[in-house]
Protein backbone atom coordinates (compact mmCIF):
# COMPACT_ATOMS: atom_id res chain seq x y z
CA UNK A 1 0.00 0.00 0.00
CA UNK A 2 1.39 3.32 -1.36
CA UNK A 3 1.87 5.83 1.16
CA UNK A 4 -0.54 8.29 -1.08
CA UNK A 5 -3.28 5.92 -0.33
CA UNK A 6 -3.12 5.90 3.33
CA UNK A 7 -6.56 7.33 4.77
CA UNK A 8 -4.63 10.13 6.56
CA UNK A 9 -8.02 11.15 8.59
CA UNK A 10 -8.50 7.30 9.44
CA UNK A 11 -5.29 7.70 11.27
CA UNK A 12 -5.87 9.99 13.78
CA UNK A 13 -8.23 9.29 17.46
CA UNK A 14 -9.57 12.58 18.47
CA UNK A 15 -11.84 14.14 21.26
CA UNK A 16 -14.14 16.61 20.18
CA UNK A 17 -14.87 19.73 21.57
CA UNK A 18 -11.76 21.38 21.99
CA UNK A 19 -12.95 24.99 21.35
CA UNK A 20 -10.00 27.10 18.75
CA UNK A 21 -6.41 26.44 20.33
CA UNK A 22 -4.58 27.96 17.10
CA UNK A 23 -4.50 31.27 15.89
CA UNK A 24 -2.85 34.01 13.37
CA UNK A 25 -2.34 37.87 14.27
CA UNK A 26 -1.93 38.55 10.63
CA UNK A 27 -0.82 42.02 11.55
CA UNK A 28 2.27 40.41 13.15
CA UNK A 29 2.63 37.87 9.90
CA UNK A 30 5.39 38.61 7.94
CA UNK A 31 4.10 35.79 5.08
CA UNK A 32 6.96 33.97 5.47
CA UNK A 33 5.26 30.77 4.80
CA UNK A 34 7.60 28.57 7.02
CA UNK A 35 3.94 27.16 8.85
CA UNK A 36 2.82 26.37 5.73
CA UNK A 37 5.81 23.94 4.57
CA UNK A 38 6.05 22.65 8.18
CA UNK A 39 2.55 21.37 8.81
CA UNK A 40 2.21 17.41 8.25
CA UNK A 41 -1.44 17.69 7.39
CA UNK A 42 -1.53 20.98 4.75
CA UNK A 43 -3.87 23.10 7.57
CA UNK A 44 -2.11 26.47 6.81
CA UNK A 45 -2.83 28.22 3.42
CA UNK A 46 -2.30 31.30 1.45
CA UNK A 47 -4.98 33.37 -0.10
CA UNK A 48 -3.26 36.26 -2.09
CA UNK A 49 -1.21 37.69 0.42
CA UNK A 50 -2.97 36.61 3.34
CA UNK A 51 -1.87 33.26 5.50
CA UNK A 52 -4.85 31.52 7.18
CA UNK A 53 -5.69 28.70 9.35
CA UNK A 54 -8.34 26.03 7.27
CA UNK A 55 -11.83 26.22 9.52
CA UNK A 56 -11.69 22.70 10.15
CA UNK A 57 -8.35 22.45 11.61
CA UNK A 58 -9.76 20.92 15.43
CA UNK A 59 -10.72 18.34 13.66
CA UNK A 60 -6.88 17.57 11.90
CA UNK A 61 -4.50 18.65 13.78
CA UNK A 62 -1.84 16.80 15.31
CA UNK A 63 -0.96 19.13 17.89
CA UNK A 64 2.75 18.90 16.78
CA UNK A 65 3.06 22.69 17.61
CA UNK A 66 5.59 23.07 14.55
CA UNK A 67 3.34 26.03 13.09
CA UNK A 68 3.89 28.13 16.02
CA UNK A 69 7.75 27.19 17.67
CA UNK A 70 8.38 27.92 13.35
CA UNK A 71 6.91 31.33 13.36
CA UNK A 72 9.80 34.00 14.05
CA UNK A 73 7.40 36.64 13.36
CA UNK A 74 5.73 35.88 17.01
CA UNK A 75 2.38 35.56 14.80
CA UNK A 76 1.55 31.98 16.02
CA UNK A 77 -0.87 31.53 19.36
CA UNK A 78 -0.66 27.93 20.39
CA UNK A 79 -2.12 26.34 23.44
CA UNK A 80 -3.17 23.19 23.75
CA UNK A 81 -6.62 21.76 23.60
CA UNK A 82 -8.21 21.50 27.00
CA UNK A 83 -7.54 18.76 29.40
CA UNK A 84 -9.27 15.63 28.18
CA UNK A 85 -9.93 16.49 24.85
CA UNK A 86 -8.21 16.77 21.66
CA UNK A 87 -5.97 13.75 19.59
CA UNK A 88 -5.54 10.57 21.73
CA UNK A 89 -2.73 8.67 20.65
CA UNK A 90 -2.75 4.86 21.11
CA UNK A 91 0.72 4.02 19.94
CA UNK A 92 2.95 7.01 20.53
CA UNK B 1 -5.81 28.13 46.64
CA UNK B 2 -4.20 24.55 47.49
CA UNK B 3 -1.55 24.47 48.70
CA UNK B 4 1.29 21.53 47.97
CA UNK B 5 5.38 20.96 48.69
CA UNK B 6 5.62 20.03 44.65
CA UNK B 7 3.82 21.00 42.16
CA UNK B 8 4.87 19.29 39.00
CA UNK B 9 3.49 20.01 35.34
CA UNK B 10 3.43 16.74 33.17
CA UNK B 11 2.71 13.18 33.56
CA UNK B 12 5.32 11.92 31.22
CA UNK B 13 8.37 9.76 32.63
CA UNK B 14 9.74 11.91 34.35
CA UNK B 15 6.96 13.92 35.92
CA UNK B 16 6.57 10.67 37.79
CA UNK B 17 9.50 9.86 38.65
CA UNK B 18 10.15 13.61 40.01
CA UNK B 19 6.71 12.22 41.58
CA UNK B 20 7.58 9.21 43.19
CA UNK B 21 10.55 10.94 44.51
CA UNK B 22 9.04 13.64 45.70
CA UNK B 23 5.99 11.65 47.39
CA UNK B 24 8.84 9.01 49.21
CA UNK B 25 10.36 12.24 50.72
CA UNK B 26 7.79 12.68 52.57
CA UNK B 27 6.54 16.02 50.36
CA UNK B 28 3.07 16.97 49.22
CA UNK B 29 2.92 16.31 45.84
CA UNK B 30 0.89 16.80 42.78
CA UNK B 31 1.43 16.55 39.31
CA UNK B 32 -0.46 17.03 36.26
CA UNK B 33 -1.48 15.53 32.79
CA UNK B 34 -3.37 16.86 30.36
CA UNK B 35 -4.65 13.68 28.59
CA UNK B 36 -7.07 11.36 30.62
CA UNK B 37 -4.22 9.27 31.38
CA UNK B 38 -0.04 9.47 30.96
CA UNK B 39 0.62 8.53 27.84
CA UNK B 40 -2.14 9.15 25.78
CA UNK B 41 -0.73 12.75 24.42
CA UNK B 42 1.97 13.76 21.82
CA UNK B 43 5.21 12.21 23.35
CA UNK B 44 7.08 10.54 21.12
CA UNK B 45 10.14 8.42 23.01
CA UNK B 46 9.44 4.54 22.34
CA UNK B 47 13.38 3.12 23.34
CA UNK B 48 13.88 2.50 26.50
CA UNK B 49 17.46 2.33 27.11
CA UNK B 50 19.65 -0.28 29.21
CA UNK B 51 21.18 2.75 31.85
CA UNK B 52 17.50 3.13 32.90
CA UNK B 53 18.11 -0.14 34.11
CA UNK B 54 21.37 0.28 35.83
CA UNK B 55 19.61 3.72 37.57
CA UNK B 56 15.86 3.04 38.32
CA UNK B 57 15.03 -0.19 40.95
CA UNK B 58 11.50 -0.08 39.38
CA UNK B 59 12.30 -1.55 36.40
CA UNK B 60 13.35 -4.39 37.08
CA UNK B 61 9.50 -4.77 37.19
CA UNK B 62 8.69 -3.71 33.85
CA UNK B 63 7.25 -7.26 32.44
CA UNK B 64 5.29 -8.28 29.45
CA UNK B 65 1.75 -8.23 31.38
CA UNK B 66 2.41 -4.50 32.44
CA UNK B 67 3.78 -3.32 28.94
CA UNK B 68 1.95 -5.94 26.50
CA UNK B 69 3.28 -3.60 23.53
CA UNK B 70 6.99 -4.56 24.73
CA UNK B 71 9.78 -5.49 22.46
CA UNK B 72 13.31 -6.34 22.93
CA UNK B 73 15.66 -4.55 20.66
CA UNK B 74 18.19 -6.92 20.32
CA UNK B 75 19.94 -6.20 17.20
CA UNK B 76 19.57 -3.14 14.97
CA UNK B 77 19.53 -3.08 11.03
CA UNK B 78 20.83 -0.53 9.12
CA UNK B 79 19.72 0.46 5.48
CA UNK B 80 21.67 2.06 3.14
CA UNK B 81 19.45 3.70 0.63
CA UNK B 82 21.29 5.55 -2.44
CA UNK B 83 19.83 8.56 -4.58
CA UNK B 84 17.82 6.86 -6.99
CA UNK B 85 15.88 5.25 -3.97
CA UNK B 86 17.51 1.81 -3.99
CA UNK B 87 18.48 0.13 -1.06
CA UNK B 88 22.16 -0.62 -1.72
CA UNK B 89 22.82 -2.45 1.45
CA UNK B 90 22.06 -2.89 4.76
CA UNK B 91 24.39 -3.92 8.10
CA UNK B 92 22.77 -5.62 11.13
CA UNK B 93 24.63 -4.89 14.60
CA UNK B 94 24.12 -6.21 17.76
CA UNK B 95 25.33 -5.38 21.06
CA UNK B 96 29.09 -5.94 20.61
CA UNK B 97 32.18 -7.46 22.86
CA UNK B 98 33.25 -4.09 24.61
CA UNK B 99 29.50 -3.88 26.09
CA UNK B 100 30.10 -3.73 29.74
CA UNK B 101 26.97 -4.53 31.63
CA UNK B 102 23.79 -5.94 31.87
CA UNK B 103 20.71 -5.68 30.38
CA UNK B 104 22.72 -3.85 27.52
CA UNK B 105 24.79 -6.72 26.74
CA UNK B 106 21.62 -8.48 25.70
CA UNK B 107 19.66 -5.88 24.34
CA UNK B 108 20.65 -2.21 22.58
CA UNK B 109 16.53 -1.25 23.21
CA UNK B 110 13.59 -1.72 25.10
CA UNK B 111 10.73 -0.37 23.01
CA UNK B 112 7.13 0.16 24.06
CA UNK B 113 3.90 2.32 23.35
CA UNK B 114 3.90 5.42 25.74
CA UNK B 115 0.55 4.54 26.39
CA UNK B 116 1.10 1.61 28.59
CA UNK B 117 4.62 2.71 29.65
CA UNK B 118 3.39 6.24 31.02
CA UNK B 119 0.53 4.90 33.04
CA UNK B 120 2.75 2.33 34.35
CA UNK B 121 5.23 4.82 35.68
CA UNK B 122 2.87 6.99 37.25
CA UNK B 123 1.11 4.41 39.24
CA UNK B 124 5.09 4.24 41.31
CA UNK B 125 4.06 7.59 41.69
CA UNK B 126 0.41 7.61 43.02
CA UNK B 127 1.16 4.28 44.85
CA UNK B 128 3.98 6.88 46.99
CA UNK B 129 1.23 9.02 47.70
CA UNK B 130 1.84 12.01 45.32
CA UNK B 131 -2.05 13.17 43.64
CA UNK B 132 -2.49 12.45 39.99
CA UNK B 133 -5.03 15.26 38.26
CA UNK B 134 -5.14 13.96 34.33
CA UNK B 135 -7.59 15.91 32.44
CA UNK B 136 -6.03 19.14 33.10
CA UNK B 137 -4.42 21.84 31.37
CA UNK B 138 -1.92 24.22 33.18
CA UNK B 139 -2.18 27.43 31.49
CA UNK B 140 -0.36 29.82 33.56
CA UNK B 141 2.39 30.31 36.30
CA UNK B 142 1.33 31.71 39.42
CA UNK B 143 2.82 34.72 40.95
CA UNK B 144 3.58 36.61 43.62
CA UNK B 145 5.76 39.94 42.92
CA UNK B 146 7.08 38.90 39.61
CA UNK B 147 8.35 35.47 41.53
CA UNK B 148 6.51 31.89 40.38
CA UNK B 149 4.57 30.67 43.71
CA UNK B 150 2.59 28.13 41.98
CA UNK B 151 0.28 27.36 39.01
CA UNK B 152 -2.95 28.12 37.13
CA UNK B 153 -5.27 25.18 35.65
CA UNK B 154 -7.46 25.80 33.25
CA UNK B 155 -10.50 26.07 35.45
CA UNK B 156 -8.74 28.69 37.08
CA UNK B 157 -7.71 26.81 40.34
CA UNK B 158 -4.55 27.57 41.65
CA UNK B 159 -1.74 25.36 42.92
CA UNK B 160 0.89 27.17 45.26
CA UNK B 161 4.12 25.22 45.60
CA UNK B 162 7.63 24.38 43.75
CA UNK B 163 7.03 24.09 40.38
CA UNK B 164 8.76 21.40 38.33
CA UNK B 165 8.19 21.66 34.89
CA UNK B 166 7.44 18.04 33.30
CA UNK B 167 5.65 19.99 30.55
CA UNK B 168 7.85 18.89 27.03
CA UNK B 169 8.97 20.73 24.43
CA UNK B 170 6.63 23.18 24.35
CA UNK B 171 6.96 24.22 27.90
CA UNK B 172 4.53 26.66 29.47
CA UNK B 173 6.33 26.53 32.61
CA UNK B 174 10.09 27.72 30.49
CA UNK B 175 7.78 30.07 28.70
CA UNK B 176 5.87 31.72 31.80
CA UNK B 177 8.94 31.74 34.17
CA UNK B 178 10.92 33.56 31.87
CA UNK B 179 13.55 30.73 30.94
CA UNK B 180 12.65 30.58 27.71
CA UNK B 181 10.36 32.35 24.93
CA UNK B 182 10.87 29.37 22.20
CA UNK B 183 13.50 27.19 20.35
CA UNK B 184 15.42 28.80 18.20
CA UNK B 185 15.16 26.64 14.56
CA UNK B 186 18.40 24.76 15.10
CA UNK B 187 16.87 23.40 18.28
CA UNK B 188 13.94 21.65 17.76
CA UNK B 189 13.30 18.78 15.12
CA UNK B 190 9.99 18.28 13.87
CA UNK B 191 9.43 14.17 13.30
CA UNK B 192 6.76 13.08 10.84
CA UNK B 193 6.06 9.40 12.22
CA UNK B 194 3.60 6.65 11.05
CA UNK B 195 2.61 3.68 13.51
CA UNK B 196 1.98 -0.01 11.38
CA UNK B 197 -0.10 -2.93 12.79
CA UNK B 198 1.54 -6.40 12.03
CA UNK B 199 0.69 -9.99 13.36
CA UNK B 200 3.96 -10.40 15.99
CA UNK B 201 4.59 -13.63 14.64
CA UNK B 202 5.08 -12.06 11.14
CA UNK B 203 7.49 -9.66 12.66
CA UNK B 204 8.89 -12.24 14.81
CA UNK B 205 9.64 -14.35 11.41
CA UNK B 206 10.60 -11.78 9.41
CA UNK B 207 12.93 -9.23 11.67
CA UNK B 208 14.27 -11.81 14.12
CA UNK B 209 15.58 -10.03 16.56
CA UNK B 210 16.29 -7.13 14.90
CA UNK B 211 13.65 -4.54 16.00
CA UNK B 212 15.39 -1.73 15.11
CA UNK B 213 16.41 -0.59 12.04
CA UNK B 214 18.10 3.50 10.79
CA UNK B 215 17.24 3.86 7.45
CA UNK B 216 20.22 5.72 5.93
CA UNK B 217 18.70 7.32 2.68
CA UNK B 218 20.72 10.19 0.27
CA UNK B 219 17.10 11.38 -0.83
CA UNK B 220 15.46 11.94 3.07
CA UNK B 221 16.74 12.42 6.28
CA UNK B 222 17.58 9.10 8.20
CA UNK B 223 14.36 7.35 8.82
CA UNK B 224 14.16 5.62 12.38
CA UNK B 225 12.05 2.30 12.29
CA UNK B 226 11.17 0.94 15.92
CA UNK B 227 9.66 -2.79 16.30
CA UNK B 228 6.86 -3.64 19.06
CA UNK B 229 5.17 -6.49 19.75
CA UNK B 230 2.10 -5.93 17.56
CA UNK B 231 3.09 -3.05 15.26
CA UNK B 232 6.06 -0.75 14.48
CA UNK B 233 6.92 2.87 14.06
CA UNK B 234 8.19 4.33 11.10
CA UNK B 235 9.58 8.47 11.39
CA UNK B 236 12.21 10.98 10.65
CA UNK B 237 13.02 14.18 11.63
CA UNK B 238 14.76 16.51 11.26
CA UNK B 239 15.67 20.03 12.23
CA UNK B 240 13.07 23.16 11.96
CA UNK B 241 15.71 25.46 9.94
CA UNK B 242 16.02 22.16 7.23
CA UNK B 243 12.92 21.65 5.81
CA UNK B 244 11.81 22.60 2.21
CA UNK B 245 8.78 20.72 1.66
CA UNK B 246 6.30 19.06 4.02
CA UNK B 247 7.95 16.51 6.32
CA UNK B 248 5.19 14.10 5.36
CA UNK B 249 6.34 14.35 2.20
CA UNK B 250 9.75 13.01 3.30
CA UNK B 251 8.28 10.19 5.36
CA UNK B 252 6.16 9.00 2.27
CA UNK B 253 9.27 8.89 0.12
CA UNK B 254 10.85 5.95 2.23
CA UNK B 255 6.94 4.38 2.48
CA UNK B 256 7.08 4.41 -0.84
CA UNK B 257 10.77 2.39 -1.38
CA UNK B 258 10.65 -0.29 -3.18
CA UNK B 259 12.29 -2.12 -0.69
CA UNK B 260 9.91 -1.05 1.96
CA UNK B 261 6.59 -1.83 -0.15
CA UNK B 262 7.81 -5.32 0.25
CA UNK B 263 8.48 -5.36 3.91
CA UNK B 264 5.50 -3.93 4.40
CA UNK B 265 3.49 -6.75 2.09
CA UNK B 266 5.10 -9.57 3.80
CA UNK B 267 4.65 -7.91 8.03
CA UNK B 268 1.38 -7.65 6.64
CA UNK B 269 1.65 -4.13 7.69
CA UNK B 270 -1.21 -1.46 8.03
CA UNK B 271 -1.38 2.03 8.86
CA UNK B 272 -2.49 2.43 12.03
CA UNK B 273 -1.96 6.22 13.58
CA UNK B 274 -0.12 9.06 12.12
CA UNK B 275 1.80 11.05 14.84
CA UNK B 276 3.66 14.45 14.66
CA UNK B 277 6.07 15.19 17.44
CA UNK B 278 8.43 17.97 17.78
CA UNK B 279 12.25 16.98 19.76
CA UNK B 280 14.48 19.15 21.30
CA UNK B 281 17.77 18.66 19.96
CA UNK B 282 20.25 21.32 21.77
CA UNK B 283 24.21 20.72 22.32
CA UNK B 284 24.14 22.09 25.84
CA UNK B 285 20.92 22.31 28.48
CA UNK B 286 20.91 26.14 29.53
CA UNK B 287 18.42 28.46 31.56
CA UNK B 288 17.29 24.90 33.40
CA UNK B 289 16.22 26.49 36.93
CA UNK B 290 14.49 30.18 38.26
CA UNK B 291 13.32 31.07 41.33
CA UNK B 292 10.97 28.40 42.90
CA UNK B 293 11.28 26.33 39.37
CA UNK B 294 13.05 23.35 37.88
CA UNK B 295 12.92 22.74 34.19
CA UNK B 296 13.28 18.59 33.78
CA UNK B 297 13.36 16.33 30.35
CA UNK B 298 12.35 17.89 27.06
CA UNK B 299 11.28 20.66 29.10
CA UNK B 300 14.69 21.61 30.06
CA UNK B 301 16.06 20.64 26.53
CA UNK B 302 17.26 17.38 28.02
CA UNK B 303 17.13 14.59 25.37
CA UNK B 304 20.58 12.59 24.12
CA UNK B 305 22.99 15.42 21.93
CA UNK B 306 23.82 12.30 19.46
CA UNK B 307 20.53 9.75 18.94
CA UNK B 308 17.68 12.42 21.00
CA UNK B 309 17.18 9.55 23.36
CA UNK B 310 14.77 11.06 25.69
CA UNK B 311 12.92 8.99 28.42
CA UNK B 312 16.65 8.59 30.42
CA UNK B 313 17.60 11.88 30.93
CA UNK B 314 13.90 13.00 31.88
CA UNK B 315 13.73 9.88 34.45
CA UNK B 316 17.58 11.46 35.32
CA UNK B 317 16.56 15.12 35.89
CA UNK B 318 13.35 14.28 37.53
CA UNK B 319 15.13 12.80 40.85
CA UNK B 320 17.82 15.25 40.64
CA UNK B 321 15.34 18.05 40.90
CA UNK B 322 13.26 16.90 43.31
CA UNK B 323 16.58 16.06 45.15
CA UNK B 324 17.42 19.75 45.01
CA UNK B 325 13.72 21.32 45.56
CA UNK B 326 13.52 19.01 48.59
CA UNK B 327 17.12 20.35 50.09
CA UNK B 328 15.86 23.69 49.16
CA UNK B 329 12.57 23.68 50.96
CA UNK B 330 13.86 22.76 54.51
CA UNK B 331 16.71 25.13 53.89
CA UNK B 332 14.41 28.06 53.26
CA UNK B 333 15.84 28.96 49.91
CA UNK B 334 14.31 28.20 47.05
CA UNK B 335 16.39 31.41 45.04
CA UNK B 336 17.92 30.89 41.56
CA UNK B 337 21.51 31.15 43.03
CA UNK B 338 19.97 28.37 45.70
CA UNK B 339 19.24 25.80 42.67
CA UNK B 340 21.98 26.18 41.08
CA UNK B 341 23.14 23.00 42.10
CA UNK B 342 20.15 21.58 40.18
CA UNK B 343 23.31 22.24 37.01
CA UNK B 344 26.33 20.99 39.03
CA UNK B 345 24.59 17.71 39.87
CA UNK B 346 23.06 16.82 36.40
CA UNK B 347 26.43 17.61 35.04
CA UNK B 348 28.01 14.87 37.72
CA UNK B 349 25.76 12.36 35.65
CA UNK B 350 25.58 10.12 32.80
CA UNK B 351 23.75 12.54 31.03
CA UNK B 352 26.24 15.29 31.58
CA UNK B 353 28.63 13.11 30.45
CA UNK B 354 26.95 13.01 27.51
CA UNK B 355 26.78 16.97 26.97
CA UNK B 356 30.02 17.24 27.79
CA UNK B 357 31.11 16.15 24.00
CA UNK B 358 27.11 17.27 22.70
CA UNK B 359 28.13 19.92 20.26
CA UNK B 360 30.26 17.84 18.59
CA UNK B 361 28.11 14.72 18.53
CA UNK B 362 25.33 17.09 17.25
CA UNK B 363 26.96 18.46 14.90
CA UNK B 364 28.08 15.01 12.96
CA UNK B 365 24.79 13.97 13.53
CA UNK B 366 23.27 16.94 11.59
CA UNK B 367 26.25 16.79 9.23
CA UNK B 368 25.82 13.22 8.51
CA UNK B 369 22.13 11.69 8.39
CA UNK B 370 20.41 14.77 8.46
CA UNK B 371 22.29 16.25 5.24
CA UNK B 372 20.97 13.69 2.59
CA UNK B 373 21.85 15.78 -0.12
CA UNK B 374 25.44 17.15 0.80
CA UNK B 375 26.25 14.00 2.89
CA UNK B 376 24.94 11.02 2.41
CA UNK B 377 24.77 11.09 -1.40
CA UNK B 378 28.33 10.54 -1.56
CA UNK B 379 28.41 8.40 1.68
CA UNK B 380 25.84 5.54 0.71
CA UNK B 381 27.89 4.77 -2.39
CA UNK B 382 31.14 4.90 -0.92
CA UNK B 383 30.30 2.83 2.10
CA UNK B 384 28.74 0.46 0.16
CA UNK B 385 31.69 0.35 -2.26
CA UNK B 386 33.93 -0.27 0.13
CA UNK B 387 31.73 -3.00 2.16
CA UNK B 388 30.02 -4.62 -1.00
CA UNK B 389 32.21 -4.08 -3.68
CA UNK B 390 34.16 -7.29 -3.39
CA UNK B 391 30.90 -9.85 -4.41
CA UNK B 392 31.41 -9.16 -7.68
CA UNK B 393 32.46 -11.35 -10.84
CA UNK B 394 32.93 -8.92 -13.50
CA UNK B 395 36.59 -9.12 -13.20
CA UNK B 396 39.50 -10.82 -11.85
CA UNK B 397 39.28 -10.10 -7.90
CA UNK B 398 42.40 -8.08 -8.05
CA UNK B 399 41.60 -5.81 -10.70
CA UNK B 400 38.41 -5.11 -8.88
CA UNK B 401 39.97 -4.77 -5.58
CA UNK B 402 41.39 -2.18 -7.36
CA UNK B 403 38.67 -0.65 -8.78
CA UNK B 404 37.21 -0.29 -5.57
CA UNK B 405 40.21 1.40 -4.49
CA UNK B 406 40.21 3.83 -7.05
CA UNK B 407 36.81 4.34 -6.98
CA UNK B 408 36.84 4.78 -2.81
CA UNK B 409 39.46 7.18 -3.77
CA UNK B 410 37.31 9.07 -5.59
CA UNK B 411 35.23 10.22 -3.11
CA UNK B 412 37.40 11.63 -0.59
CA UNK B 413 37.61 15.17 -1.92
CA UNK B 414 34.70 14.74 -0.41
CA UNK B 415 35.21 12.77 2.51
CA UNK B 416 37.99 14.08 3.69
CA UNK B 417 36.77 17.64 4.57
CA UNK B 418 34.21 16.03 6.35
CA UNK B 419 36.12 13.60 8.32
CA UNK B 420 38.77 17.08 9.43
CA UNK B 421 35.36 19.24 9.85
CA UNK B 422 33.17 16.58 12.27
CA UNK B 423 34.90 13.46 12.64
CA UNK B 424 37.90 14.63 13.91
CA UNK B 425 36.83 17.19 16.56
CA UNK B 426 34.61 14.47 17.97
CA UNK B 427 37.38 11.81 18.72
CA UNK B 428 39.41 14.67 19.71
CA UNK B 429 37.18 15.96 22.17
CA UNK B 430 36.60 11.94 23.63
CA UNK B 431 40.07 11.26 23.83
CA UNK B 432 41.32 14.50 24.88
CA UNK B 433 44.81 15.08 25.29
CA UNK B 434 46.04 11.45 23.98
CA UNK B 435 45.54 11.49 20.55
CA UNK B 436 45.79 15.20 19.89
CA UNK B 437 48.82 14.65 17.95
CA UNK B 438 47.37 12.52 15.98
CA UNK B 439 44.37 14.42 15.20
CA UNK B 440 46.68 16.96 14.10
CA UNK B 441 45.32 18.09 10.67
CA UNK B 442 48.61 19.20 9.89
CA UNK B 443 50.26 16.04 10.53
CA UNK B 444 47.46 14.29 9.07
CA UNK B 445 47.22 15.97 5.72
CA UNK B 446 51.23 15.70 5.73
CA UNK B 447 51.21 11.78 5.93
CA UNK B 448 47.70 10.92 3.82
CA UNK B 449 48.35 12.28 0.50
CA UNK B 450 51.12 10.00 0.56
CA UNK B 451 49.71 6.71 1.34
CA UNK B 452 46.99 7.71 -1.14
CA UNK B 453 49.69 7.72 -4.00
CA UNK B 454 50.79 4.52 -2.25
CA UNK B 455 47.78 2.52 -3.64
CA UNK B 456 48.78 0.74 -6.48
CA UNK B 457 48.68 1.76 -10.04
CA UNK B 458 49.55 -1.35 -12.11
CA UNK B 459 50.11 -5.16 -10.88
CA UNK B 460 52.76 -6.77 -12.54
CA UNK B 461 52.32 -9.97 -13.80
CA UNK B 462 53.48 -12.75 -11.93
CA UNK B 463 57.22 -13.39 -13.17
CA UNK B 464 57.64 -9.95 -14.45
CA UNK B 465 60.27 -7.70 -12.85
Amino acid sequence: MRAQDFNLEGLTKRIPGTGDFISIDIDKCNGCERCIIICMKALWKKKGSKIYLVDDYQTKCLECAACYQVCDANAIKFQYPVGGTGIVIEQG
Amino acid sequence: MKEYDIVIVGGGPGGSTAAKEAAEKGLKTIFFERGRKPGEKNSSGCGLGPRIWREFDIMKELTPDKCPSIREGKAARNYFVNKNDIVAGYVMTRPTESVTYEPAKSWITMNIYRSEFDPWIAKFATDAGAELKTSTLIVDLLKEDGKVIGVVDEKGEKYKGFVIGADGVISMVARQSGLRKKWAHDQVTMCPQYDFSAPPEKIDDIMGDEALAVWWTSTCPASYQVFFHDGFHQGLGNWLSWWDASPLYYLNRIINLKYYQRLLRILEAKPRELQGHLLPWISYPYNTHTENVILIGDAGGFSCPLEAEGIYPAMVTGRIAVEVAADAITAGDTSRTALDIFDEKWKKTSVGEDFEDGEELSKIWQALPFSPQETMSWFVPMFMEAIGGIYDWSQPHSKRIRQIAGHIKMYFPKALPFIMKYVFPLVAKIFENELDKMMDPKQLMAVLPKLLQMLPQKKKKRGEK
